[in-house]
């Protein structure tokens, strides 16, 4: 890989760092690489929105190179909502151009007196006054940027209003709507003041170690996502062409993960955006299915259209079923810079808190009616100030909850809000969301598309019952591995690329012979490794749990009566993963058994 | 209803099953849009075989064996014939089958998603008029 630029934003300085060889072929890229890379910083007494906190953000091997879905970057530190390992990958252009000056990695650390944003231009950099743009929102802040520069081909992250604000579940958002939404690492670069970072680069000859075997495999690659009717779905309905088959199955969950149905679930979903308002689609770097959706609201204005997480926060999760406002609030949050899964959650809770009587019209200032989005319009507003009942609603649900005596009604793992696919529909989620490195998250394992169907025998990943119990923890395990594979590379889960097509395009881009075992075993590698750096930072076996209401059954609904197996399916995976049932920890003989030898002494000797 | 998949006869039954089952009729009294199966070589068929479906409002209005894609339906449904025996063995589920490229889907999307519940009664219908099926 290339090298890494380390900037130190209190003295304005950046020097390159060379990534250890046995690192790049141990882990790949991407996450795991940066879990590498961050293992002896990320402790347990690190303030997360300190100026010693990094924010690292990697390429992988793949980025860049027009292969199947790689045109991402991912950026990792610790999460001011978690205090845990915290990641969140972004697609957009922004990944590809970084590798294109040169760089395959900007490892931030330090505060800035004033706020700046970075211009790397190949291998020059400048620290630049944000003064003008801070203040901005994410779209506004991006033009602004482009125009001071005053280059074609520059492309800018950004955070917005709430990340300067610190919310906790600020984003950095690049390429208009592109989001690395999750775990707050928008407010860890406004701790920093750091506005954002343009990139250009000119060196787009990038380093595949046999390009000649490459090149037709990528083609092949491409050509086959593109053929596959799971990429067609994406390309015509967007990822929420799924809310319809997930509202069928019972995996979407309404009025705060309390309802299995709602009246006219089917006016907000990727089809109905499809025959109303949508009118294009747009893409990331190379990618072949573009799921991103362009809509018009009748008012003339092309609009980023909400994906599956952001209509089902704002629709079914508050009992809305006003596509017209879930756009809208979509984009307030996008421009505001805040995660539309821990913004729509927390709101959720709100909702939720003032119809059992714990918060009232006082505590919020206006009353809260599930169905009325006014309210949670208002809420988006306070939250991203930092005003009234936003401030204590920007800190997330958990703390939210919290403040009124109720955090056990807080739907959330470790200080992560739970996104949209509920484990009474499948049961796997339940083990994901319990389990993720970062908190409860869809995407370190997107199980649910395993519980749908999409299997892969030869990884170890088969079809189990929608509802089955601990049979299916190593199962989890492996998908999970798998995914942290995708990761590393970093690779868009949507696009259903076979391991076996991932597999020969890391041999030929890194120029290794690994066999599906080496290439599931970095997976592991990093899955492990991001576990101990949890450990480390105080994680146990008592953090892997799931919220109270995951644990109670849809009164309705195709998932009525059922609630998953949580213990039993965690001493399964405990086993499974080869981890110590008292205390949480990968095993010593694990953590040897992939070449984690520090880490093994580190925890037992 | 006795029928050998594939053939002739089942394309017919199948037909019948649909204009006389009542959940069926229920379940797809909205859907709109006729399907045809192109059945790929594999096993004992040894060309591509075309099955056409008319399907109106919960009934069929054609069931027959076509000639090629004479007619240009809303769906085409295409895959070998193992992946069509295993659906209708219940091997695999249409969902699963469309996920793991085992069975591909030409057709409007927006329709075919939100249509998922008489996709897989369409599926019901198919499996239980099958008797026998050719190895």
């Amino acid at each position: 890989m290339q090298p890494i630029l380390k900037i130190d934003l209190t003295a304005h300085t950046a020097s390159e760092y060379r990534i250890p060889a046995n690192w790049e072929r141990e882990f790949l890229g991407g996450a795991s690489l940066a879990a590498r890379l961050l293992y002896t910083d990320l402790r347990s007494d690190l303030d997360p929105l300190s100026p010693g906190s990094p924010l690292l953000f990697l390429v992988g091997p793949l980025t860049g190179t027009a292969g199947p879905t790689v045109g991402r970057f991912v950026v990792c530190g610790k999460s001011p909502a978690t205090g845990l390992w915290a990641e969140s990958n972004c697609g957009g252009f922004w990944g590809p151009e970084l590798r294109f000056t040169g760089y395959d990695g900007l490892w931030i650390t330090g505060k800035s007196e004033q706020p700046v944003y970075l211009w790397l231009e190949d291998g020059r950099l400048e620290f630049r006054s944000a003064e003008n743009v801070w203040g901005l929102d994410t779209y506004q802040s991006q033009e602004t940027i482009k125009k001071q520069i005053g280059e074609l081909g520059v492309h800018v992250l950004t955070i917005g209003p709430a990340g300067e604000k610190q919310v906790l579940f600020a984003g950095l958002f690049c390429d208009h709507g592109r989001t690395a939404g999750r775990t707050g690492l928008g407010a860890v670069a406004g701790s920093k003041n750091l506005k954002g970072v343009a990139v250009r680069g000119s060196k787009k000859d990038l380093p595949l170690a046999r390009s000649e075997l490459y090149a037709p495999r990528r083609s092949e690659a491409n050509r086959a996502v593109k053929a596959d009717n799971f990429g067609d779905v994406l390309h015509a309905l967007g990822t929420s062409g799924v809310a319809d088959y997930a509202d069928y199955l019972g995996t979407m969950p309404k009025k705060y993960f309390h309802r299995g149905t709602m009246e006219g679930v089917d006016q907000v979903s990727g089809s109905t955006m499809a025959e109303t308002i949508l009118k294009g689609v747009s893409t990331c770097h190379a990618c072949v299915i573009a799921c991103g959706r362009v809509v018009d609201l009748g008012d003339g204005v092309r609009r980023k259209g909400p994906e599956y997480e952001t209509i089902v926060g704002f629709g079914p999760n508050l009992m809305n079923t006003d596509l017209i406002s879930i756009v809208r609030l979509g984009e307030l949050c996008d421009r505001y810079g805040m995660d539309t899964i821990s913004t729509s959650n927390t709101i959720g809770l709100a909702y939720h808190l003032y119809e059992l009587g714990i918060l009232t019209e006082k505590d919020v200032g206006f009353p809260l009616v599930w169905g009325d989005v006014q309210g949670a319009e208002r809420l988006v507003h306070l939250i991203a100030r930092r005003e009234g009942i936003g401030d204590r609603l920007a800190n997330g649900c958990r703390r939210f909850g919290a403040d009124f005596g109720a955090e056990e009604e807080a739907v959330q793992v470790n200080g992560l809000e739970v996104p949209y696919h509920d484990p009474r529909g499948v049961s796997g989620m339940a083990l994901v969301y319990a389990t993720s490195p970062r908190g409860a998250c869809h995407n370190k394992s997107d199980y649910f598309f395993v519980d749908w169907g999409q299997v892969a025998p030869n990884l170890g990943i088969a079809l189990f019952d929608k509802q089955a119990g601990a049979e299916k923890s190593a199962n989890v395990a492996h998908h999970q591995d798998w995914r942290c594979v995708a990761d590393s590379l970093v690779m868009c889960l949507l696009s259903n690329v076979p391991a076996e097509t991932a597999l020969e395009l890391v041999n030929a881009v890194c120029g290794l012979d690994w066999g599906m075992e080496e290439m599931m075993r970095s997976g592991e590698r990093g899955w492990n490794l991001k576990r101990a750096i949890n450990n480390r930072m105080g994680l146990t076996r008592s953090n892997d749990r799931l919220p109270k209401a995951l644990l109670e059954p849809f009164p309705d609904g195709p998932g009525v009566g059922f609630v998953p197996d949580i213990d039993g399916m965690l001493a399964a995976y405990y086993s499974a993963r080869g981890w110590d049932p008292v205390t949480g920890r990968p095993t010593r003989a694990k953590l040897l058994s992939l070449s984690l030898e520090d880490v093994a002494e580190e925890f037992w000797g | 209803m006795a029928s050998t998949f594939p053939s002739p006869e089942w394309v017919k039954d199948f037909g019948q099953k649909l204009n006389s089952d009542p959940h069926y009729a229920q379940i797809a009294k909205k859907w709109e849009g006729d399907i045809t199966f192109a059945i790929e070589p594999s096993g004992p068929v040894k060309e591509t075989k075309y099955y056409y479906f008319d399907l109106w409002h919960g009934t069929c209005r054609r069931a027959e064996v076509m000639n090629g894609l004479s007619i240009k339906s809303a769906f085409v449904l295409t895959a070998p014939y193992e992946n069509f025996v295993k659906i209708l063995k219940g091997e695999i589920e249409p969902m699963t089958a469309m996920l793991t490229r085992k069975l591909s889907v030409q057709g409007n999307m927006a329709v075919m998603m939100r249509s998922i519940p008489v996709v897989l009664d369409f599926v019901r219908c198919a499996r239980e008029i099958t008797t026998e099926i050719l190895t």
